[in-house]
């Protein structure tokens, strides 16, 4: 049943996947190749560091539109059905989402194994600074388990009905349209910068996604 | 005898203009059961309900004397249900939506599948979006029957279909039924195929089942009689009259609609003053009408 369901999601999202599998193991190349790839040695640490952080910012980015691609992908085709089908099948329906959960796990061991590669192709092939250390595997598994929690996160809500979706994103909007009037207004509130800080805070949900994401740093 | 398919006071308000009014159906068990109605009568929604695609807002619902909602992963796993519109996946290709829908069930027959194929004449690696409306509907019934099913489930199975595809189609089922002794829903506009293969008829109009039946007493039950000096009412009748309406042409009398109409009965309207000049048999399809039309007149 697993095999089947891994198939599907599979077919509906391999050209995407294989596409983001490459950006995966591009981005820590191209970060290297920024920072003067092996000629490095040459190159002051601060400009290493510098390179790393413009690079620093697609990691998260790439982890989160895995996630919500994924997630799109897996229940997409049901949606379109309006889950007919998937709900005539003859197992229960939570079952059924924990096939397509598991399936999308499987699936992001693709770009998993393009960061990983790339990584240490990267570090490999560079010849880092004294008082700097490359963390490829950190970053790998950085990398993978923020992807994990983009899917989980987006697959829960692509799960959901289309209300769901709608009031998930109306609590955004709301916040957002309020923060802009209270922010714009005589009483200067910050409503998001708290959300936002707690939410990205090391502690908070998504803190995963927050702070530094360097192949190579102090 | 036990039924497949009960449901007892079943309530489900679809929208803010249609609502399922307490309907109670029993399909027998081995029967083939005709589920007619015009559109929008409700057949769809009432197929949905037993099959756990919607929660009814009252009533009880059991298939295969189990419970729905309560028991569908063990229903499902024996009912194979055929929608009125193909909810495949448009991406898969037919041999590999056949192997995913076959991953789902303990039942099913591989050697059986590829006889199926052979017989319906299925492209293996077309995509599910290209084919034609006649390959959807084998495939839908490929898939229904390679289940072993004790129970169908099929929403208008052949709207659409060219009469040799139907053809196919409705003589596989039967062949089916008759071997395996399945129990099979099936609601259509096209009266005279029911009457071909049904042996249990329902009828549903506005949200309400009107009238359910084994086929042999609604073919031959309901009549259209000829009345001369007809009474003012009818009382205390052996049958039960539907409508009255005049004669056309200056006919004297007038036709009344009768149900539960046997020959015996004939000696009612000479002891009501009235006289039986003609007893007009009535098709399916006719019967159908007339019972619509005899409801909506209320």
């Amino acid at each position: 049943m697993f095999q089947v369901i891994l198939s599907t999601q599979w077919k509906w999202a391999r050209l995407p996947l294989l596409l983001a599998t490459i950006a995966a193991f591009t981005i820590p190349v191209l970060s290297v190749q920024g920072a003067g790839g092996s000629q490095i040695q040459g190159a002051m640490a601060f400009r290493v560091l510098a390179a790393m952080e413009n690079w620093a910012v697609w990691y998260p980015l790439l982890a989160a539109a895995i996630g919500l691609l994924l997630a799109v992908t897996a229940w997409g085709p049901d949606h379109r059905q309006g889950h007919s089908y998937a709900l005539s099948l003859p197992l229960p329906r939570w079952q059924y989402a924990m096939l397509r959960l598991g399936a999308g796990f499987v699936l992001l061991a693709a770009p998993a194994v393009g960061i990983a590669l790339g990584s240490v192709l990267a570090s490999a092939t560079a010849t880092v600074p004294l008082g700097l250390t490359a963390y490829p595997a950190a970053l790998a598994i950085r990398f993978t388990l923020a992807a994990i929690l983009a899917f989980s996160i987006f697959f829960a809500i692509a799960g959901g009905s289309t209300r769901t979706a709608g009031y998930v994103l109306a609590a955004m909007a709301a916040l957002l349209i309020g923060h802009r009037l209270l922010g714009g207004g005589a009483i200067d509130i910050d409503v998001v910068g708290p959300i936002l800080e707690r939410l990205y805070d090391f502690r908070g949900p998504l803190g995963i996604f927050g702070g530094r994401w360097m192949l190579i740093d102090v | 005898m036990s039924d497949a398919i009960k449901t007892q006071g079943m309530w489900y308000r679809a929208g803010p203009d249609f609502e399922l009014h307490d309907v109670s159906m029993s399909v027998p068990t081995g029967s083939v059961y005709g589920f007619l109605g015009p559109n929008g009568a409700g057949k769809t929604t009432t197929i949905r309900l037993l099959l756990g695609l919607h929660r009814a807002d009252r009533g009880d619902i059991s298939l295969l004397d189990r419970d729905v909602p309560k028991d569908m992963p063990d229903i499902l796993q024996r009912t194979a249900y055929v929608p009125e519109t193909p909810h495949l996946y448009p991406s898969l290709t037919v041999a590999e939506a056949v192997r995913y829908h076959g991953a789902f069930y303990k039942a099913w027959d591989e050697s059986w599948t590829d006889e199926l194929f052979d017989r319906f004449s299925l492209p293996p690696n077309q995509r599910i979006s290209k084919l034609s409306k006649g390959e959807s509907g084998k495939l839908l019934m490929l898939l229904a029957l390679a289940q072993r099913p004790e129970l169908l489930v099929l929403d208008e199975p052949t709207e659409g279909l060219d009469p040799i595809v139907r053809r196919d189609i409705l003589g596989t089922l039967l062949d089916y039924v008759s071997e395996q002794g399945a129990t099979v829903l099936i609601s259509s506009h096209l009266v005279h195929e029911l009457e071909r293969i049904c042996d249990w008829v329902g009828l549903m109009d506005q949200g309400r089942l009107i009238s359910e039946m084994p086929m042999q007493q609604f073919k031959n039950g309901i009549k259209r009689l000829r009345i001369i000096d007809p009474p003012g009412t009818y009382d205390n009748t052996p049958f039960e009259v539907l409508a009255r309406e005049p004669v056309n042409g200056g006919v004297p009398g007038e036709m009344i609609l009768v149900q539960g109409w046997s020959a015996d009965m004939a000696g009612y309207f000479s002891g009501v003053g009235a006289s039986l000049r003609e007893v007009v048999d009535l098709d399916l399809e006719d019967g159908f009408v007339e019972m619509l039309r005899a409801y909506r007149a209320g």
